[in-house]
């Protein structure tokens, strides 16, 4: 980004034939194009990239929400179900895939502590409380209404929860989810096919329109709050690092709280205050909780480069702090500063499926692709594998791409590293 | 020796106040009205001012900070909102469950990644160094979530290899047959990551100058690695594996979740849930402390791993710029 | 080639047609060493000399099969005899046995070739097990046996103790004893002191030349300095760009060089008793153009009394405090109670060993360390107690170049940006277009072409970039000029290029120059004026000449001592 802005005066220069150079960034580039892992990961997140702003546009899976399939509508591929689930009677010819139970009533012992119940009574209760919710994110939303909901639902499940099959339970749950959904789709039930593309979920929506949106939803998350955490950890890191003593020790004393709160706890205890939910909420814990290595990267690097002789000779010739931090330290950091960036984004888009799955991150209203295998979890159990393949396949594609590219980008600006083969 | 731990637990006092502090502006500035949280049980208004004035919420907020205070330094938050155990029973209790899982955990991964990563960075640049470097890569960008999902559908209501969940009071039973599951899940979690970091501390090492003599001295292969590289790679493997205890026990919170093992990462979840703030102000503040005396421990000066002689000491005066130690700066007289 | 002669009839190690290149990337290799042949005689010193780049280290390290396997290429032709056996073609494990038990190495830098995690008879003990098979109290009363003998103080308590606790002498010297330990035949040591001070380094190299006649074994020692080779060498290879330029006898190479580059090499360097107008170069004596006249004139070098004074210091003290124990800081006094008077047009050269204090005074003076205490008299005014913004314009009078050329030049500038920046701060030159012509001057001026100016730093060798570090400070115009190590890391023949050229510039602009530098024979060589410093403290201070010749303290004279004398055939062994 210096070569280009920072050009000398170049514009009276003496006619003499010259080149400029290929900077540090030329450089870098050229060994990254011709890294071909690099350049595939790229392409892949690149792709990824103009699916979201397609989507987010609204050109592409503008309408996932419409059900135009049956119930779990299996893929194309794998071809339409014997007998296709109907609304009250779902299921049972699907259950061939299912198992029939043959070890869970060990789980359900009488010794079992949990004072709550099965984890299925509470998946249970929770997708009822979120089919139920309303999606209204201004108004305020009790807490403790799904709490108790869900402490009733307890209260009622273990005497399910001890009989032998547990699909009982996820019938029940499937019900209740038709309950509450019934309405709003009876208009749009019409004509619904019998197969999708790679599927339907269990109200009989795309599968893949759904996972497009999702991608949509956690990218968009995953880099948004890796520029505010970025940019956060770098400024914080960049004047701790330079101006030392008290500047520094102060900074150090947040950055040491932050710390050493683990980084999970710090997101939920931050969810669990911040009651009204959105994606931009999301972003903002995110981002507001995972500056830390950043600001400790970017602190140590100004703490080096501050004392290298480049920047003492900036000093000599008269240089402000301010030239010298950034004109003539940050763009010696910046690729610090952009590997990091590009770790966050894997790490918040991880921590945001996380936190979607468990009902904390993104409101019901939008589909991610936490909440997409939150959905994913029970419908396996049913034997209905295409969701949670759709969005645990998509997610890691892109992870991984993310990840090589990362690891191609930090051996491209630093070559040094690579190896670590030896010299 | 002694000095500098006594120093670093001084160091520390600033920071735990400073985590209280975070927690209390979170719950007690931000998090809204205690009372209103609780009306969802207690409709009465004359119950809730009776709340207000048990909690202490009426109160200015230097008094409650004060109360706070007094909370932390003799262990007692009071009840859970929901379910009305004294917070200091539920973390006693959820601590042993929680230790059940992780502390195999911690044991079979970090001797699997450290063997591992001595192997992988003995064939440094070989294609199978890359293809195992290339399977982490893959195997994390998979969510911990669909590994849970998949191992529990599949080794547990498939196959019937362990029970899909549950928790007893016996501790053999609870770490043969309920946390078996639970900890391979983890562990496959776990080890790419690790792996990867503890490869690149490896290959630290092996570039250093002492290894050149090692070599020069005649020394096999085998004991160059084993012995003089390990030994040195094993001081940011410690410092790691320490710093990241206390993480672990909230990192395994899903895993706690989906088995039903009752333990402290699924009460977190749980609090979360009901807003139950009590149990989540105790678990931060002691987790985060926790987590100091672990970072503490896992210094290598306190472990007295690495010498602190006189070169160190030295590097410390340097006044040269650019050297490691940073001298403090005089001011001008 | 010359044929080394030897009285015995088979060498110890003969080396021929050595050639090892690198692999760069996927495409393109660089041959290090080209066909490179020489013989080591039994009991005997042979020094491979040679700049940075020439193959010396990778020529040593082939030998003992330590190259990493990941990028280096012996060629299937090169051999190493050693006992019968091509070293260069041996399994890896029976090389294994030879490494420490007939051939060992010692390395430059002690401090981090000993494990820093295991204490120093563990260190030893391992050799003694590993190749004597000696155990428990036998190897552990051999491992003190052999600290004894390289001189280590109380090695029963030494012993256990760890690297860091001792100093880098010692380090070096624990070194030796793992070296020897298991009495090889050859002992090849890489710049083993060139990390070291000078006063350690005479006691290093003392021990090397004693055990090498004691054990009788063959020393290979490697090094970028004749002064230290005409010392200890019974044999000299001079070898550059990976080829072999001269070899034979130390009387021979010393006395009646053959090879133009040997004898660029042995008068580039500046010698204690000379002092040349200009110090010849190396193209001198390769293009085979001529002495330059100016390399036969003495130049003349001196402080007059009555010099007006362009710097005056008074008392300069500087501490830095680290923390110790519960609350204690430790006061470092790193600078004390330093006075002098640097005169107009003059140099003044700062000698001392690491941790003298003399780097802080030029950084203290340059504000670029806050003084603790004492005065700086510049133009009548004390630039020490000058707020930040009034320094601003003294600022650019006193500027400084730094030791590692590598490091003091901004990466991610042109050298252009490295050249305007300094005169857009100060408001030098009207516009954008003088300060681009001006720069272009000083290009020409410290000898780079003027492409140069589009150029990026690490496009230029370190000689180079010590030029545009001097054009940087030649854009401010100053009136002084710290060379703080200036040309220490400089290879010998570009070394003699930068110091012309300095001289050159203080004849034409009047510069005063605080010259400071750990090399006693350069410091003679460019200054007028010559402060020794020892721990923070003026030992003395006198004229160039009068110091070298007759040097009062005890610690001058120590330091002088020490000073390697090269080659003056009174060498202790003929040799053939």
């Amino acid at each position: 980004m210096n070569d280009a802005t920072m050009k000398p005066p170049l514009a009276a220069r003496r006619e003499i034939p010259h080149v400029v150079s290929p900077g540090l960034w030329t450089l870098a580039w050229r060994r990254l194009v011709s890294d071909s892992v690099a350049m595939v990961s790229l392409a892949i997140v690149v792709a990824f990239v103009l699916l979201m702003a397609a989507s987010g546009l609204g050109v592409i899976a503008a309408d996932w929400a419409r059900e135009v399939g049956v119930n779990y509508a299996p893929p194309t591929f794998v071809g339409p179900d014997a007998a296709p689930a109907a609304p009250g009677a779902p299921g049972r010819a699907g259950e061939p895939a299912a198992p029939a139970g043959p070890t869970p009533g060990s789980a359900f012992d009488s010794t079992v502590v949990d004072p709550i119940g099965d984890v299925l009574a509470e998946l249970k209760a929770e997708a009822k409380g979120k089919a139920e919710a309303p999606p209204a994110p201004g108004g305020f939303v009790d807490p403790l209404a799904d709490v108790m909901k869900e402490i009733d639902a307890a209260k009622a499940a273990p005497p399910e929860g001890k009989s032998v099959d547990p699909l009982a339970d996820v019938m029940k749950d499937i019900e209740a989810g038709r309950g509450a959904k019934e309405p709003a789709a009876a208009p749009a039930a019409t004509e619904r096919r019998a197969t999708l593309p790679f599927g339907a979920d269990k109200w009989g929506r795309d599968v893949i329109a759904k996972t497009i949106k999702g991608s949509e939803t956690s990218i968009f998350v995953g880099l948004a709050a890796a520029l505010v955490a970025t940019f956060i950890g770098t400024v914080l890191g960049a004047v701790a690092g330079y101006y030392g003593r008290w500047v520094d020790d102060t900074l150090n004393w947040f950055y040491s709280i932050f710390s050493s709160i683990p980084y999970l706890l710090l997101i939920l205890a931050v969810a669990a205050v911040l009651q009204h939910k959105g994606t931009m909420t999301i972003v903002f814990i995110l981002g507001l909780t995972g500056w830390t290595g950043v600001f400790r990267l970017i602190r140590a690097e100004y703490l080096k480069h501050k004392g290298r002789e480049y920047v003492q000779a900036a000093d000599a010739i008269g240089a402000s702090n301010a030239r010298r931090m950034f004109r003539h330290i940050f763009p010696n950091v910046s690729h610090v500063v952009l590997v990091q960036m590009s770790i966050l984004v894997v790490a918040f888009i991880k921590s945001e499926v996380i936190l979607s799955y468990l009902g904390f991150g993104v409101p019901v209203d939008v589909v991610s692709w936490g909440s997409m295998l939150n959905e994913a979890q029970n419908e396996l159990l049913l034997g209905k594998w295409w969701q949670l393949a759709a969005a645990g396949g998509t997610m890691a594609v892109l992870v991984t791409a993310f990840s090589l590219f990362t690891d191609a980008l930090r051996d491209a600006l630093d070559p040094k590293l690579k190896g670590t083969t030896g010299q | 020796m002694w000095a500098y731990v006594i120093r670093r637990l001084w160091q520390m006092i600033p920071t735990i106040v400073g985590v209280v502090l975070l927690v209390f502006v979170l719950f007690n500035l931000f998090g809204g009205d205690p009372a209103y949280v609780l009306a969802g049980k207690i409709s009465n208004p004359e119950q809730i001012d009776n709340i207000r004035r048990q909690l202490g919420v009426d109160q200015p907020y230097y008094v409650q900070l004060g109360i706070f205070f007094k909370q932390i330094l003799t262990a007692d938050f009071g009840a859970s909102w929901s379910t009305n155990e004294p917070v200091s029973h539920i973390l006693a209790t959820r601590l042993g469950p929680s230790l059940t899982v992780l502390v195999p955990l911690l044991v079979l991964e970090t001797l699997i990644a450290i063997g591992l990563a001595l192997a992988v960075a003995y064939v440094r640049g070989s294609l199978t160094d890359r293809m195992v470097m290339i399977v982490c890569t893959v195997g994390l960008s998979v969510s911990i979530l669909v590994y849970i999902i998949v191992f529990q559908y599949v080794f547990a209501y498939q196959l019937g290899w362990f029970p899909v969940q549950g928790w007893g009071n016996d501790f053999r039973e609870n770490l043969v047959r309920y946390a078996s599951l639970p900890i391979l899940i983890l562990l496959v979690v776990s080890i790419a990551p690790n792996l990867r970091l503890y490869r690149t501390f490896v290959l630290d090492e092996i570039n250093q100058d002492y290894v050149r003599t090692a070599r020069a001295k005649g020394l096999s292969e085998n004991r160059i690695m084993w012995v003089h590289v390990l030994r040195n790679a094993s001081i940011p493997m410690i410092t790691h594996v320490m710093a990241a205890l206390p993480g672990l026990l909230i990192g395994a919170f899903l895993v706690e979740r989906f088995f039903s093992i009752p333990g402290i990462g699924r009460e977190v979840i749980l609090a979360v849930e009901r807003s139950d703030f009590p149990v989540i102000k105790a678990l931060t503040v002691y987790v985060a402390i926790a987590t100091m005396v672990a970072n503490l421990a896992a210094d290598p000066h306190v472990q007295g791993r690495r010498p602190a002689g006189a070169a160190q000491m030295s590097a410390l005066f340097d006044p040269h710029p650019g050297c490691a130690g940073r001298p403090q700066r005089g001011g001008r007289r | 080639m010359t044929k080394t002669t030897t009285n015995l009839a088979d060498p110890l190690v003969r080396v021929r047609d050595l050639s090892v290149s690198f692999r760069l990337d996927r495409k393109t290799t660089f041959e290090a060493v080209r066909g490179v042949s020489f013989d080591i005689p039994h009991d005997a010193t042979v020094a491979l000399v040679g700049e940075s780049g020439s193959g010396k280290s990778v020529t040593s390290l082939a030998i003992l099969g330590l190259l990493p396997p990941e990028n280096a290429i012996v060629d299937a032709k090169s051999q190493i005899l050693y006992g019968g056996r091509n070293l260069a073609r041996l399994a890896a494990s029976e090389l294994r046995g030879m490494r420490g038990a007939d051939i060992s190495m010692i390395f430059q830098e002690p401090m981090t070739s000993l494990n820093p995690v295991f204490t120093v008879g563990f260190q030893i003990e391992e050799v003694l097990r590993l190749h004597m098979g000696l155990s428990g109290a036998a190897a552990r009363k051999r491992a003190v046996d052999v600290l004894a003998e390289v001189g280590i103080p109380e090695p029963e308590r030494r012993i256990d103790m760890f690297p860091s606790q001792l100093s880098g002498g010692q380090q070096q010297r624990v070194m030796i004893a793992m070296a020897i330990a298991c009495e090889p035949k050859l002992l090849i040591a890489d710049e083993p002191t060139t990390a070291l001070d000078v006063t350690i380094q005479k006691q290093i190299l003392e021990l090397i030349g004693e055990l090498q006649k004691r054990r009788q074994m063959s020393v290979l020692f490697i090094t970028h300095d004749l002064a230290v080779v005409g010392e200890i060498a019974d044999h000299v290879i001079v070898m550059r760009d990976g080829e072999i330029r001269e070899q034979g006898p130390a009387r021979d190479v010393f006395e009646r060089p053959q090879d133009p580059y040997t004898t660029a090499l042995l008068k580039c360097r500046p010698q204690i008793d000379r002092r040349p107008a200009r110090l010849p170069v190396i193209d001198d004596f390769m293009s085979g153009a001529g002495i330059d006249p100016g390399t036969v004139l003495e130049r003349p070098r001196g402080v007059a009394p009555d010099d007006p004074v362009v710097l005056s210091v008074r008392n300069l003290s500087k501490s830095f405090w680290s923390r110790e124990g519960l609350f204690g800081r430790r006061e470092f006094r790193a600078v004390k109670d330093v006075s002098f008077d640097l005169p107009k047009g003059k140099t003044l050269g700062l000698v001392g060993e690491s941790g003298s204090g003399k780097t802080t005074v030029g950084l203290t003076l340059m504000r670029l360390h806050e003084a603790t205490g004492g005065e700086a008299h510049f133009d009548g005014r004390d630039i020490l107690a000058m707020s930040a913004r009034e320094f601003l314009p003294y600022k650019r009078r006193i500027q400084i170049i730094f030791q590692n050329p590598y490091a003091s030049l901004n990466p991610r500038f042109i050298v252009g940006q490295i050249l305007t920046e300094p005169m857009e701060i100060h408001g030098i030159g009207a516009s954008a277009q003088e300060r681009t012509e001006l720069a272009f001057e000083l290009l020409h001026k410290v000898g780079l072409p003027e492409v140069s100016f589009y150029k990026y730093p690490h496009e230029f060798s370190g000689g180079q970039r010590q030029r545009i570090a001097i054009a940087r400070c030649l854009t401010l115009k100053p009136d002084i000029l710290i060379c703080d190590e200036s040309v220490s890391a400089l290879d010998v023949s570009v070394q003699a290029q930068v110091l012309n050229l300095l001289q050159d510039l203080q004849a034409e602009f009047g510069l005063s120059y605080i010259f400071i530098s750990h090399d006693l024979a350069v410091v003679k060589y460019i200054s007028d004026q010559v402060m020794v410093m020892n721990e923070g403290a003026v030992v003395e201070i006198a004229n160039s000449d009068e110091i070298y010749r007759n040097p009062r303290e005890p610690y001058t004279q120590r330091l002088l001592a020490s000073i390697p004398k090269g080659w003056h055939g009174e060498h202790a062994r003929a040799v053939g």
